[in-house]
């Protein structure tokens, strides 16, 4: 079943080794030092100072081609690219099976990047500049999809993907509006709902296994509570149960609808549900200011945190490998909007407040 | 079957009387030696797994990963004993 990959065929899986390699990865990610003194510096010097760190390799391969923020923002898709192939690479077996599913959202993000770039009519460097090779497509398979010159040819040579089903409709819809978005609604789909495919759906509630799920489940439940609060603040006239996606346990379809029509009773089902505990203050900051952006950076931060708790409660399961990549991935997100920031002018604490840090 | 086996099984039993036991001390001592052998290994498996992950991140990590990995090792030591104990 090429849907898993090659890598797992009946292997045990290896997580002393992985979990001994993340864990070191993990402890040497930039810590509030490090933010506290990125914040204070200008673009180029934030250049220099990931030079002498974990992304110098990187920095010296692409220095010669960009500059500025644009190369610190491909270093650090380059770096986080490297690292989180090489997750995929040690693990075999359940684990491997595991680190995939997730990491399958940078599949996602490249299929996106070539169908967004072809529409636009960008230029083959550009596009491949934007990829994030840290998923579970091959190389061949990324560069075949780099190539592609339109984007029938791309649904056509995701055929054996997961993707290959819902792009294909979704592909007939495009034909008629000539829209992005139905395109980019099933690459979304197909990712979460392979997300908790072949699971058990009802593990024991305190296992490794068990905590995964429940993981997952709070993913998909903060990407559908996302969509239904953005919608519900844009006030657009979108039916939300297009965007739902299936498998979390906040919300179902009906409830979603109907909760996305009034800002206060969703916020008030949230702080009722299990992780009103993690979000209250967030969602106090959301009922006094209405500020959309800083309960995004909350939802963040709830995750990481939790995603860290379970690593420690289950040192031996995929658990430390997930908030390492969650760790990781914040990382990325927060040098980039350093560097960003610093270039169109915020000052010191404007940037602050953008960075989730724990 | 159970029923039926057991008095043939004490028939034989008492035939020997002067009986030596069906596994003299010496082979019971190696026995020990053996299985404790065979689960300080399985103890090594998982931690050398780790120990060689920690030292390929950090290569100060090599003098650590080394001891703990030999740690489980003293199970066999200890069973060691017992042969000098028979």
């Amino acid at each position: 079943m090429s849907l898993y990959g090659t890598a797992s065929g009946g292997r045990a899986s290896n997580y002393e080794y992985v979990i001994a390699r993340v864990r070191s990865r993990r402890a040497s990610l930039f810590d509030d030092d490090d933010y506290r003194k990125l914040v204070r510096m200008g673009t180029s010097e934030i250049a220099r100072f990931m030079e002498e760190t974990e992304y110098e390799t990187e920095m010296n391969a692409l220095g010669a081609r960009y500059s500025g923020s644009d190369l610190v923002e491909y270093a650090l898709n380059r770096n986080l690219a490297k690292h989180f192939d090489d997750l995929l690479e040690w693990s075999e077996g359940a684990l491997y099976n595991y680190i995939a599913r997730y990491l399958r959202k940078f599949d996602a993000w490249n299929v996106k990047t070539v169908i967004r770039g072809l529409y636009a009519g960008a230029d083959l460097s550009a596009i491949e500049d934007d990829f994030i090779r840290a998923g579970e497509f091959s190389e061949q398979r990324v560069d075949a999809l780099r190539n592609a010159g339109s984007i029938e040819e791309v649904v056509e040579s995701l055929d054996d993907t997961i993707f290959g089903a819902s792009l294909a409709e979704a592909y007939e819809v495009y034909e008629e509006q000539q829209v992005l978005v139905p395109l980019e609604n099933a690459v979304d789909r197909a990712f979460y709902e392979t997300l908790l495919d072949g699971l058990p759906s009802n593990p024991e509630r305190d296992s490794a296994t068990g905590l995964y799920v429940q993981f997952l489940r709070a993913e998909v439940d903060f990407r559908n509570l996302r969509n239904a609060l953005r919608l519900a603040r844009s006030g657009a006239e979108t039916d939300p149960a297009e965007y739902y996606i299936d498998g979390g346990k906040l919300f179902d379809q009906q409830s979603l609808t109907q909760l996305t029509a009034n800002m206060d009773n969703l916020v008030a089902t949230v702080r009722d549900s299990t992780y009103g505990d993690d979000l209250d203050s967030a969602l106090s900051a959301l009922e006094d200011a209405g500020s959309l952006v800083e309960f995004e950076r909350a939802l963040d931060a709830a995750l990481l945190e939790y995603a860290d708790k379970l690593s420690t409660r289950y040192p031996l399961s995929v658990c430390p490998v997930l908030s390492y990549i969650l760790a990781k991935e914040r990382e990325v997100d927060n040098i980039r909007a350093i560097a960003r920031g610093r270039e169109a002018g915020l000052s010191p604490d404007e940037i602050e407040q953008e960075l989730v840090i724990l | 079957m159970i029923e039926t086996i057991a008095p043939v099984v004490n028939a034989v039993l008492q035939e020997g009387t002067a009986a030596a036991p069906a596994i003299p001390p010496s082979a019971a001592a190696a026995l020990a030696v053996g299985l404790a052998a065979l689960g300080s290994g399985y103890a090594e498996r998982g931690i050398g797994a780790a120990a060689v992950g920690a030292v390929a991140e950090d290569d100060s990590m090599f003098g650590r990963g080394l001891i703990l990995t030999v740690l489980p090792e003293t199970l066999v030591i200890l069973a060691l004993v017992v042969v000098f104990v028979v």
